[in-house]
């Protein structure tokens, strides 16, 4: 086993009788949510050094600075391209939640960030948080401790603007 | 009673609301204020004033001036003039005690006033000093503004929304709208608040909020505005204030009667609401914008008994009469006019305070007597009024006759500003404090130019020589409620947080994280530890990953032990110092590879730990890549004598003694989850921290629970672990240690390696031991079971000389053990020594081996 895989969700086995599940840290503070769809089982990997900026174009690459960058990829995929990136890589997949949400309006409720100018690293529901844009969808990653507490602000929001 | 339908107005005669004022039902249209309806119905007066309770009528009709707070929907100080009607809305007066024509508390007005003037509080009530709270308590009861519904903050719900945009227009007028519209027209978003509810038709191509108060210019363009029951916080590349002027009221005997009007408020109740404000009005006026309220007046059917343009004739004499607060006549030059209106104002004043919030500089023009904002900030711009474009205009005369109000917010009379300067509050700036001129619900904009012209004219001097007072946000009064917005205390929870409520545990905070204290009984729990096997979530230790060439000396110049010589998949305790070499944050460090280590911290200071490491990375520029897997990992410690059977059901690795040391690191599958397992013993017992991907989290703690549960597996949580370490005398860096404490002090030299070049804290720390401690961290057992308090005193010859700093009784021991700070002569084995419990001594020994399994046997078995 390598030095880093007990990062790896990934690299978990179902044999000798064990088969390891996983449950994301938003579960329960979803129950009975609507409008926020659940991006915390997605993988994750944390790449690091100067080449970050040549990673390949068909990765979703979040840049969050010139030697840092966030790759989201299909969970099962996450092993494979922790290997065959450049740099420091580093699975986060575990440490990061996320979740995508509808519409400017409720967004503005919970981040000061210029929505403009995504993807960007700032603070949402008064936590640190990467959120990127793609056609009035907003994806958030944030620090899955904080979960519960981010899922209680935005559900907060959503009902103080229904 | 209305007048017919006049072009422009706001109702809707075709729409009937209804709402209550004092318990009796008041008929309104829409489009109606809650102030012109009750106009409408008959009411004149609209409120008593501050101090003397004297009857207050509307005055501004503009939503500045105090005159017409009131409580509506249990929410005190409501501008009732610009608040508009809701069906079923509840209006009450407020500081009154009786009614509103008669308010018992005007007392103060008719025989008070000789002992209150400006300031008394500050002299007459001082004295004796202990009944100043019940001086207070009377004040406060008799003076000042609406009562505040204290569980109203329960129910009212507040919401903060961030906005961004090209350009922000403060000020929904002609000038304005025009910017607006200009801007928009050059394809920028636009956003235009304006504070009146009747400027909220949408603009073309532009957003328009009203009502929306901006209450102030923050630095980088951040607009704060006050959208009701939502803060906007606006940030804007270019601002523009189109605030306009405000109509400056004259200062006159009678000038606060009920019918004493600004022309603007005679002009709303006309053309917007259709309403008359009197039958019988004087008018003064100072400008023609003023002066064109003839127009509306003869419209309305009011006779005008006299208009003095005061650019051509400056009466000597003016003041008005009147009985039971309400105005009867007006004496100009000695002829007297009857009537029940005054429509009265100097020069309009331009509105720059968010100006000048802004940083522009404002300049007094002498010729016209008023000040205009001069030099502008960059990003911001004035258009209309506000820069001074209200037409040919004079300065008004300070006052006519010693009386009159300057300010009645706060109801400050002419002579009070007289007596402040004669008591050597010389300055606007102290007679603003003193007497707290401008200090009112208007923030000045009705009584900012009056009190320095006043100032100005007692002191022979103009305008320009005493200069304004500062401009401070919020430029008008806001509610707190919408100040806080909704307060989110972001908590951290672990991965394994649900399973611990699913538990019973009682969850306690530590920092930011929610913890189980323990789940029911926590010396039981930590017996079990003894016994059989616990298991512990410990997710929240910070956890980070130091990666690269230089790694390994990247440590070794961190921290005071040595970390080059540490073999790969091995383990050793740290301790990290401050540049002063105090004791900041410990924890263990595992080398994973050659140039990866695998750092804990404690699980308060990881945010602190990770923050110093970057910045010592940032300063010795090392190649060294710092990773947070703070959040990434879960993190169990099973320990007890049955840890290894339990561990070694779960897990191809060698568990055995042999295979797996104290202090070593192992990979592996634990329950078909990819691990890293530490053998460490932070609790005593034979251990095994397991850190693994959190996703894991509630399925690897599930198993061990599942599996170990022939083996009498429990959880326990923070308090047995705190019983549990203090038995070994393990150190809780914060408890034990404070900022003062060095890792000499605290008993641990062997860990301060002073043969290494340098690390963080070695020159401290080498003064340190060149000084000798100072006083000593070492364990103690009491002579009885008394357990005494954390932070007990240590008391010997009756004079203080150390503290406890943990204390608890351990079941394992059957003794009461502590750690405690104890003079250095005092730290022998066996000293004996008192403790403070309630006012008693307790005997205490001092201890310096931990006091279960001193030698580590069982930790090494």
């Amino acid at each position: 086993m390598s030095e880093l895989a007990f990062l790896s969700p990934g690299e978990a086995r179902a044999a000798d009788g064990f088969a390891p599940a996983i449950s994301s840290p938003l579960a329960r503070a979803l129950e009975g949510a609507r409008g926020i769809r659940d991006l915390s089982l997605a993988g994750k990997l944390e790449v690091r050094g100067p080449d970050v900026e040549w990673l390949a174009a068909d990765l979703d690459v979040i840049r969050i600075t010139p030697a840092r960058a966030l790759v989201v990829c299909a969970p099962e995929e996450c092993v494979e391209l922790r290997r065959s990136l450049p740099g420091l890589v580093v699975d986060v997949t575990g440490a990061l939640a996320g979740i995508v949400l509808e519409g400017a309006g409720l967004m503005r409720r919970l981040t000061d960030l210029d929505l403009s100018t995504l993807p960007a690293a700032g603070k949402f529901a008064d936590v640190p948080a990467l959120v990127s844009e793609t056609e009035g969808s907003f994806r958030i990653f944030f620090p899955q401790e904080y979960g519960h507490s981010v899922i209680e602000a935005v559900r907060d929001a959503q009902d103080g603007l229904a | 009673m209305r007048l017919p339908p006049q072009p422009g107005e706001r109702l809707d005669r075709s729409r009937a609301l209804v709402f209550s004022f004092r318990g009796k039902p008041v008929h309104a249209y829409g489009g109606d204020t809650i102030g012109s309806a009750l106009f409408a119905a008959g009411q004149r007066v609209f409120s008593r004033s501050f101090k003397y309770h004297r009857p207050r009528g509307l005055l501004c009709c503009s939503g500045s001036c105090p005159n017409c707070m009131m409580t509506v929907d249990g929410t005190p100080n409501v501008r009732v003039c610009v608040e508009p009607v809701r069906p079923g809305a509840v209006v009450e007066p407020q500081n009154v005690l009786g009614s509103l024509e008669r308010d018992l508390l005007a007392v103060t007005d008719k025989i008070g006033r000789p002992f209150t003037p400006v300031g008394f509080y500050y002299r007459t009530m001082i004295r004796p000093r202990r009944f100043w709270p019940l001086y207070e308590k009377f004040l406060r009861n008799v003076a000042g503004l609406g009562r505040v519904d204290k569980h109203r903050g329960r129910t009212a719900r507040f919401d903060t929304e961030h906005r961004r945009v090209d350009v922000l227009v403060i000020g929904g007028g002609r000038s304005g709208r025009r910017a607006a519209a200009d801007a928009a027209a050059r394809g920028e978003l636009v956003l235009l608040v304006d504070e009146n509810a009747g400027a909220a038709e949408p603009g073309e191509g532009y957003e328009v909020v009203a009502p929306g108060r901006a209450l102030g210019i923050y630095e980088g363009g951040l607009v704060p505005v006050d959208a009701g029951s939502v803060l906007l916080r606006v940030r804007a590349a270019q601002i523009v204030v189109a605030t306009g002027a405000v109509e400056q009221p004259l200062v006159f005997p009678g000038n606060d009667l009920v019918g004493v009007m600004l022309p603007d408020a005679a002009r709303r109740l006309i053309r917007d609401f259709s309403l008359k404000p009197g039958d019988r009005a004087v008018v003064v006026a100072a400008d023609d914008k003023a002066l064109t309220i003839l127009d509306d007046l003869e419209r309305a059917g009011v006779e005008v008994a006299a208009t003095i343009d005061l650019r051509e004739h400056d009466p000597s004499e003016l003041s008005a009469e009147g009985r039971g607060g309400r105005l009867r006549a007006v004496t100009v030059d000695g002829a007297r006019h009857e009537c029940d209106l005054l429509i009265a104002s100097g020069s309009p004043q331009p509105a720059y305070s968010l100006l000048a919030q802004a940083g522009a500089r404002i300049e007094y023009d002498a010729g016209r007597g008023v000040f205009l904002p001069a030099t502008l900030p960059p990003g911001v711009e004035a258009v209309g009024r506000v820069t001074g474009e209200v037409g040919a205009i004079a300065p008004a005369r300070a006052c006519y006759g010693g009386e009159g109000f300057v300010c009645i917010c706060e109801d400050v009379a002419v002579k009070d500003l007289k007596r402040a300067l004669a008591e050597g509050f010389d300055s606007i700036e102290l007679a603003k404090r003193y007497t707290t001129v401008t200090m009112g619900p208007c923030q000045g904009r009705l009584c900012h130019l009056p009190s320095i012209r006043l100032y100005a004219h007692e002191q022979g001097t103009d305008e320009a020589a005493i200069g304004t007072t500062t401009a401070r946000p919020p430029w008008a009064p806001v509610t707190l409620g919408l100040l806080a917005g909704r307060t989110h205390e972001p908590a951290k929870r672990t991965a394994l947080h649900h399973r611990h409520e699913e538990l019973g545990a009682t969850i306690m905070w530590t920092g930011a994280w929610r913890r189980p204290h323990s789940y029911g009984d926590a010396p039981a729990e930590a017996q079990n530890v003894h016994e059989a096997v616990g298991v512990i979530d410990v997710s929240t230790l910070g956890k980070l990953l130091v990666a690269g060439p230089d790694a390994a000396a990247f440590l070794e110049r961190l921290y005071p032990n040595r970390y080059g010589d540490l073999k790969q998949g091995r383990v050793r305790y740290g301790v990290l110092s401050t540049d002063a070499g105090r004791i900041m944050d410990d924890g263990t460090i595992a080398r994973l590879g050659e140039d990866r280590f695998y750092v804990t911290t404690t699980s308060t200071g990881a945010e602190a730990v990770v923050g110093w490491f970057e910045w010592w990375n940032a300063v010795w520029r090392m190649d060294v890549e710092i990773v947070d897997l703070t959040g990434a990992v879960a993190a169990v410690n099973v320990a007890g004598p049955r840890a290894r059977d339990l561990l070694g059901r779960l897990t191809s690795t060698d568990v055995s003694n042999e295979g797996f040391r104290y202090l070593d690191a192992r990979h592996g599958h634990v329950a078909g989850v990819p691990c890293l397992m530490l053998r460490i013993g932070f609790v005593g017992e034979l251990g095994y921290e397991l850190h693994f991907p959190s996703l894991h989290g509630e399925y690897l703690w599930d198993t061990l629970l599942e599996r170990g549960a022939d083996l009498g597996v429990r959880p326990f949580g923070l308090e047995a672990q705190r019983i549990l370490r203090l038995e070994k005398q393990h150190i809780i860096v914060g408890q034990d240690t404070d900022s003062e404490s060095n890792a000499l002090d605290a008993n641990m030299p062997w860990i301060v390696k002073f043969d290494k070049e340098d690390f963080v804290g070695k020159w401290a720390l080498e003064h340190a031991r060149e000084r000798g401690p100072r006083e000593l961290l070492v364990g103690f057992e009491m002579a009885n079971g008394t357990v005494p308090p954390e932070g007990g005193q240590v008391v010997r010859s009756g004079r203080p000389s150390g503290r406890v700093t943990s204390s608890r009784w351990s079941r394992e021991l059957g003794r009461a053990i502590g750690l405690v700070w104890l003079p250095p002569e005092l730290a022998q084995e066996d000293a004996s020594f008192e403790i403070r419990v309630d006012g008693r001594l307790e005997p205490a020994h001092v201890r310096l081996r931990p006091f279960f399994d001193p030698e580590g046997e069982k930790l090494r078995a």
